[in-house]
């Protein structure tokens, strides 16, 4: 796995080169931080699950990217309107059946191959989008109440503690079922967010109607998503917080902002990274599930769990290459973001790190 | 401060949290654009007069903090009706509870059964292949989209071998039933404690002396605990094995150790210090089936609670929704109380 360290140090020391163009000197005065991230590098390149994991994320990564433009059928076209032998072909391999799909087609007659290129696209988009507005949301939440305490600090805990013990599936079906008529009038006058949606999920403009649907699966699970991360950034300022280099901070004039950023954020950030990269797995799952409940996008919009859903009526006897095929594609895209959160957790905990650098040293010491 | 005190003040702070959850619910339901009643009527049957009393019933034409407290009146006196099934909300409600009561021990016997043995064999055996295959099947399991494996379960067990059925659930007999029912006016207070549980068919059965009841609950219902158990299993598993470790690194461990305690006691100490954050994750997952678990129940056609609350949302039926989210998070909140308690009983370092 050598490769993966260098790959990595070379990232961070472009990094470093660039902060350094800022700013004179950056790299001198941060020099024990390069070392440890160095080290960070270095403790995950020798765990194999987590570079598995950092290898399935980055073709997924890639693959919902490229995807929409690389699939060679639009999935606008149902096949079965030309024939209906069409539908839930099964899949054939090259020798035997050349020509047609190689994973056999769903339930209109489109290439299933093609059409999990959509749907990579969305689950990957929906998920880390998410993570990203949910997480900072809680994080802030989180930092606030426990830095100031008192009034705030109840106030932000009963909300949270309302939203959690809130049934979270619930939540989201209700904003699903409320909010599409309301996002789709804003698609519906607004050019400019339609091309903006369409081009993000990699769908027509003309689906603006399953945009909106997707959009509220997404604004239902962020905010189903941020009182988690309030209750332990909360949590861990408040072990934070009565430490001396705060009190320093605080004598030194500091802004309260620039002391909850630049001081106890990063002293809490580590297990709520490894939360993230766990939670997007999570959502790439609990989207699926929105979409398989039938509440996300419908036709002709190829979601993963969507299409399951369809493909459920005729399970096990037309349909089950269709089930197979597209719950192994959602099993790696979640299965990628665990096993890099495994790994994760390992690397970014000091005391684990210190281990890994440990064994290094007696192993170099033998031979 | 003693237990008691801790839990009357839980009790106070529970308040809040109940009508806050009950307010948001209302808010959305309020906020829906369409009408709800006609979603409930249907649109065969539309008739400007019913329409005009469904409306007046539920009194849609007043401000909505009018609609919120008769919702409220209706819901805490036990009078809140469906208006779509025309029937009390309470009695629908208490009906499918007990079955996802049903759904929720049989998928916790089988996460404990799974995790646990799994947890302790992969502490003993750490660092082995074994203990990898813990960690693998944790990562997978939680990887796993739930209904996949349900699609995979029903056509390995069902399908194939006939070893379930996926229709309907078992109840025990009328003559059961009517006993259990007039519990309350035989015996005075565990009369009613009795009659509740008995709500619930699995311990009706028992009751009764009908343990084919209970066979037949478990022969119905164990797919989709064994699914429950297999995915997440592995991560119950990793949590018994993690926190036993810690363990038995711990002081007191040497300390047992060099008093030259038997091998046996000293995991005794170790198991019982282990047993608070597996108590948590096990109480939070038995707090999370309670609620309801929508997917299973729709993949196996089980008519629990959570599947309810989805056939209520989907038709707007919002006095239903708001009776089911008040379920919930009384379920939710109380959990989390019982997992403190429990704490207490497990580990007398800490208390209130």
């Amino acid at each position: 796995m050598e490769f993966v360290y260098r790959f990595l140090k070379k990232l961070i020391w472009i990094y470093a080169g660039m902060r350094e163009r800022i700013s004179r000197g950056w790299i001198q005065k941060n020099s024990s931080r390069i070392r440890e991230w160095e080290l960070m590098a270095y403790a995950y390149s020798k765990s194999p699950i987590g570079v598995i994991g950092g290898l399935i994320v980055s073709i997924t990564f890639i693959l919902a990217v490229i995807g929409p433009m690389i699939s060679w059928e639009p999935y606008w076209e149902y096949k079965i309107v030309i024939n209906e032998t069409y539908r839930y072909m099964p899949p054939c391999l090259p020798p035997s059946c050349s020509g047609s799909p190689l994973l056999g087609t769903d339930e209109w007659g489109r290439d299933l191959l093609a059409m999990s290129l959509y749907g990579v696209r969305i689950s990957f988009v929906i998920s880390i989008v998410v993570v990203l507005l949910g997480a900072p949301l809680g994080i802030i939440l989180g930092l606030i109440a426990g830095y100031k305490g008192g009034l705030v600090d109840e106030v932000i805990m009963r909300l949270t503690d309302i939203f959690l013990a809130f049934p979270g599936l619930v939540l989201a079906i209700a904003f699903a079922s409320v909010l599409p008529q309301r996002i789709r009038g804003l698609l519906e006058s607004n050019d400019l967010l339609r091309a903006f949606f369409a081009g993000l999920f990699g769908l027509r403009e003309k689906e603006y109607a399953q945009i909106a649907a997707l959009i509220s699966i997404w604004l239902a699970m962020v905010i189903v998503w941020w009182p988690g991360y309030a209750r332990i950034v909360r949590g861990s300022v408040l072990s934070v917080r009565e430490m001396p280099f705060i009190e320093a901070a605080k004598l030194s004039g500091l802004s309260t902002w620039s002391i909850l950023f630049k001081h106890i954020l990063p002293n809490v950030i580590s297990p709520i990274l490894v939360m993230m990269t766990f939670d997007i797995a999570t959502a790439t799952l609990f989207a699926a599930a929105l979409s398989f409940l039938g509440l996300g996008p419908q036709e002709p919009v190829p979601e993963l769990g969507f299409i399951i859903s369809k493909a459920g009526y005729w399970f096990p006897e037309s349909s089950s290459h269709v089930v197979i095929y597209l719950g192994i594609v959602l099993l790696t895209m979640a299965l990628g973001w665990n096993l890099l959160g495994d790994a994760l957790r390992d690397v970014l905990d000091p005391r684990t790190r210190r281990a890994i650098e440990y064994r290094l040293e007696e192993k170099e010491k033998r031979g | 401060m003693g237990l008691g005190s801790f839990i009357a003040r839980r009790l106070i702070t529970f308040i809040p949290t109940l009508l806050g959850v009950l307010l948001v619910t209302y808010l959305i339901a309020y906020a829906i654009p369409t009408d709800p009643v006609r979603a409930w009527v249907g649109e065969k049957l539309m008739n400007p007069q019913t329409l005009e009393q469904i409306k007046a019933k539920y009194k849609f034409n007043a401000p909505w903090y009018e609609q919120f407290t008769f919702l409220m009146q209706e819901l805490l006196t036990g009078q809140l009706e469906d208006p779509v099934r025309h029937r009390n909300v309470f009695d629908e409600i208490s009906e499918r509870f007990g079955v996802t009561v049903e759904v929720a021990i049989i998928g916790f016997l089988f996460l404990v059964a799974i995790g646990i043995p799994l947890g302790l064999l992969a502490a003993v055996f750490k660092d082995t292949p074994l203990d990898f295959a813990v960690r693998i099947m944790a990562l997978v399991g939680s990887s796993l989209p739930a209904f996949v494996l349900y699609y995979f379960l029903i056509l390995l067990l069902f399908v194939n071998i006939r070893t379930t059925y996926l229709a309907g659930i078992p109840e025990p007999t009328l003559d059961c039933k009517i006993t259990i029912a007039s519990l309350p006016q035989t015996i005075p207070v565990i009369g009613h404690v009795a009659a509740a549980f008995g709500k619930i068919p699995m311990f009706a059965g028992i009751m009764c002396g009908e343990f084919n009841v209970v066979g037949d609950t478990f022969r119905r219902l164990y797919l989709p605990g064994l699914a429950l158990g297999l995915l997440n299993g592995g991560f119950i598993a990793r949590i018994v094995r993690n926190s036993l470790l810690d363990a038995l690194s711990a002081e007191f461990i040497v300390y047992a150790k060099a008093r030259g305690l038997r091998r046996l006691s000293v995991w005794k100490h170790a198991l019982k210090n282990a047993m608070v954050p597996v108590v948590t994750v096990l109480g939070l997952n038995f707090g999370g089936l309670l609620s309801g678990a929508i997917i299973a129940e729709t993949v196996f056609n089980i008519p629990g609670i959570g599947r309810y609350m989805y056939e209520a949302i989907m038709r707007l039926n919002f006095p239903v929704i708001i009776a089911c989210t008040f379920l919930v998070a009384i379920v939710y909140v109380t959990v989390n109380l019982v997992v403190d308690i429990l704490y207490a009983i497990i580990d007398p370092r800490i208390r209130y």
